[in-house]
């Protein structure tokens, strides 16, 4: 008996070491890197819970290559240094690939890292200088700045033909970014800009900055930053009794807008890609019906939907390479041509920018619904 | 012209909103010597103990006058409460300890507070319901002034005048003097010095709890972490005023709001906050006791 034990011990410590060694390549882990909590927490929570919803799908078929999928989530609170830490976090987890994040500045903060580790990663950021860098690991999901900027520079001078117009951003890498695109855009049209600002995010009080703007009297005002000062920007502007248009970016259009500015929020214009519920394909609506059941309610807006195609494209080419191989994944998904999505079809380009625009403005209605201006 | 006269409605209405909480800072610092770092984060509190009295007693549709002033009475007196309570566990077991203690407690109280907000409300922008004041808008030679402005102007003038003669007129205010010159002498005197920090504590979280449901229904959007702003900004005013003195404390608040809405208008967004510690910084190379921190020979 005495003899027996050794052995025992030795039997039964080879077979933990085999069961977790065939646990641990049972399951292929994915991060997700968003604002969990912080200013932008509805739009990461929204993230995480779409990510989960497919995941938990494709595990209910069987997993991707015969392997479960495991979401590890870590929350960045849409900061630079959080991001930095969820990115080391993320990497020693083993994870293969990371959506997100939402915030440009989050999302470049930690693409070096997820390189260095070969993971590949994918986030809704809109800067133009997240692809600058020209990893191999990194995707857009979303269309960057520069195409929203053509865009709303047509709008401005083709569309309403403003005379003078006033530019707005925060000090945000992605408001910076799309203010920046927006003028150079402007100025190849020969729009006349009378002022170019910047506010504080968060500050709250912006009643200072559009008195000054009142002074200039301008046709329109256009802001580049987030959905929380947007809101309040908007209401303020009503409140001074400033007649000028309010343009919102594309972060703007978020249900959040429309609480903070209240009664004010009626005549507002939003540039966006189609909201959640105007996607024409099949596979959105199939999408938001699970998403509503499981979550009861809706996405907080089309940012997430651009998460989970990420989430879609690395699957689907997993499945097609059969490879967990995070290099041929990324070699396949650069020369993916038109994979269904949900927010439209998915075209990578070699610097891993999404092809595509699809913009459209939208006015608020008095009951806060949407109704297609200009597109 | 009229575009200085906004600046200066838009200044003196969030000049007044950093004087009711900076009256708060330079009470218990005359009384107790004490920066009360977890102030801030009281006031954040108080917005959102605001929202959800509103929430539970009207549910989300009924606004009237009634309803209003219950809100303020219930917050205040909650948060009133929640202000004594900090005093008895964070300060008073430090009372003789040395100061550094003291402040080091007042910020881990702040951590305290601002994490359980978080974890009580959740981590997103709340937001007020927009329809609780009317929304009046007066013209008067192209300057706008709102209803809610008045409101926030008005009270808390009537707050501030009336803590001033709370202070200088009665039996309570004279004993607080006193405290606040030899907390010792006023002991033998017959002063109860512990009831008398309550008192401040409560004064100073009333003023506190009116200034974040003022915050609430001004701006809309309250974050559990935006009690740090207005402790900060509130804090540099209390120490222009002349850190301890009450007058102090409103004058530098006016002054420090006035003071970023023009440079904020005549100079840039990105330099208000730089130039208000510049400010700061001449008035204590100048003048270290703050503006009216000599001419007045008692604090508070």
């Amino acid at each position: 008996m005495k003899k027996m034990f050794p052995k025992l011990t030795a039997s039964l410590a080879v077979c933990s070491v085999l069961v977790s060694a065939s646990i641990a390549a049972d399951v292929i882990k994915i991060g997700v890197q968003a604002p969990i909590t912080g200013q932008y927490a509805n739009e990461g929570q929204s993230i995480d819970n779409g990510v989960k919803l497919i995941v938990d799908q494709y595990n209910a078929k069987g997993g991707v290559l015969g392997k479960k999928i495991e979401v590890v989530t870590c929350d960045d609170q849409g900061t630079a240094q959080q991001a930095a830490i969820c990115a080391k976090k993320l990497v020693n987890e083993g994870v293969k690939a990371v959506i997100g994040s939402y915030t440009s500045g989050a999302t470049e903060a930690a693409q070096t890292t997820y390189n260095r580790a070969g993971v590949l990663q994918t986030s809704d950021g809109t800067s133009d200088s997240l692809i600058a860098h020209k990893y191999w690991t990194f995707f857009r999901n979303s269309f960057p700045n520069s195409a929203e900027a053509d865009y709303t520079a047509k709008y401005f001078v083709d569309g309403k033909q403003y005379k003078k117009i006033v530019i707005l951003s925060d000090y945000s890498s992605y408001s910076t970014d799309l203010a920046d695109a927006t003028i150079k855009a402007l100025k190849a049209k020969n729009a006349n800009i009378i002022y170019e600002g910047k506010i504080k995010s968060g500050s709250q009080n912006f009643t200072a900055t559009l008195t000054k703007i009142k002074s200039m009297d301008p046709d329109v005002i256009y802001f580049s930053g987030y959905y929380t000062d947007g809101g309040l920007l908007r209401a303020q502007q009503i409140q001074l009794g400033i007649k000028a248009d309010f343009v919102g970016g594309d972060s703007n259009d978020n249900p959040d807008y429309m609480k903070l500015a209240g009664d004010s929020a009626k005549g507002t214009l939003l540039i966006n890609v189609p909201t959640p519920d105007l996607l024409p394909y099949d596979i959105a609506k199939t999408f938001l019906v699970d998403y509503k059941a499981k979550f009861n309610m809706m996405p907080a807006s089309i940012w997430s939907l651009m998460n989970v195609d990420g989430l879609r494209a690395i699957l689907h080419t997993m499945e097609q390479t059969k490879s967990e191989d995070t290099k041929v994944i990324a070699e396949n998904l650069h020369k993916l041509k038109d994979f269904p999505g949900i927010t439209g079809p998915v075209t990578f380009r070699e610097d891993g920018e999404r092809i595509g625009g699809g913009y459209m403005t939208y006015e608020v209605q008095a009951d806060k619904s949407y109704k297609i201006v200009y597109q | 012209m009229d575009i200085f006269l906004q600046q200066m409605v838009n200044g003196l209405t969030i000049g007044s909103l950093y004087a009711l909480v900076a009256l708060g800072y330079t009470m218990v610092y005359g009384v107790m010597r004490l920066i009360n770092f977890a102030h801030g984060d009281l006031v954040a509190f108080s917005a959102f103990i605001g929202l959800s009295v509103y929430a539970q007693i009207f549910g989300e549709s009924v606004t009237s006058l009634i309803a209003v002033i219950t809100v303020f009475v219930f917050t205040a007196a909650i948060v009133a409460f929640v202000g004594v309570l900090l005093e008895r566990l964070a300060y008073r077991p430090l009372r003789t300890a040395p100061r550094l203690s003291a402040v080091v407690s007042a910020l881990g109280a702040g951590l305290v507070i601002q994490n359980s907000i978080m974890l009580i409300w959740g981590p997103n922008m709340k937001i007020f319901p927009s329809d609780l004041f009317p929304s009046t808008i007066w013209e008067i030679g192209g300057i706008v002034i709102t209803f809610t402005q008045v409101m926030i102007l008005g009270l808390s003038s009537v707050l501030m005048v009336g803590l001033y003669f709370f202070i200088h007129q009665t039996k309570i205010g004279t004993a607080i003097r006193a405290v606040a010159i030899d907390q010792d002498a006023a002991k033998l005197m017959g002063i109860n010095v512990g009831r008398i920090i309550m008192i401040i504590f409560i004064i100073g979280s009333t003023l506190g709890a009116v200034a974040g449901l003022f915050i609430g229904t001004y701006y809309r959007g309250v974050t559990f972490d935006m009690g740090w702003m207005y402790g900060l900004n509130a804090f540099v005013a209390a120490i222009m005023g002349g850190i301890g003195n009450i007058p102090g404390a409103m004058l530098g608040g006016l002054l420090l709001g006035l003071f970023n809405a023009m440079i904020t208008g005549y100079i840039s967004t990105q330099w208000a906050e730089t130039f208000t510690f510049v400010l700061l910084i001449v008035i204590l190379v100048f003048r270290p006791t703050g503006i009216l921190g000599e001419t007045v020979a008692e604090k508070v």
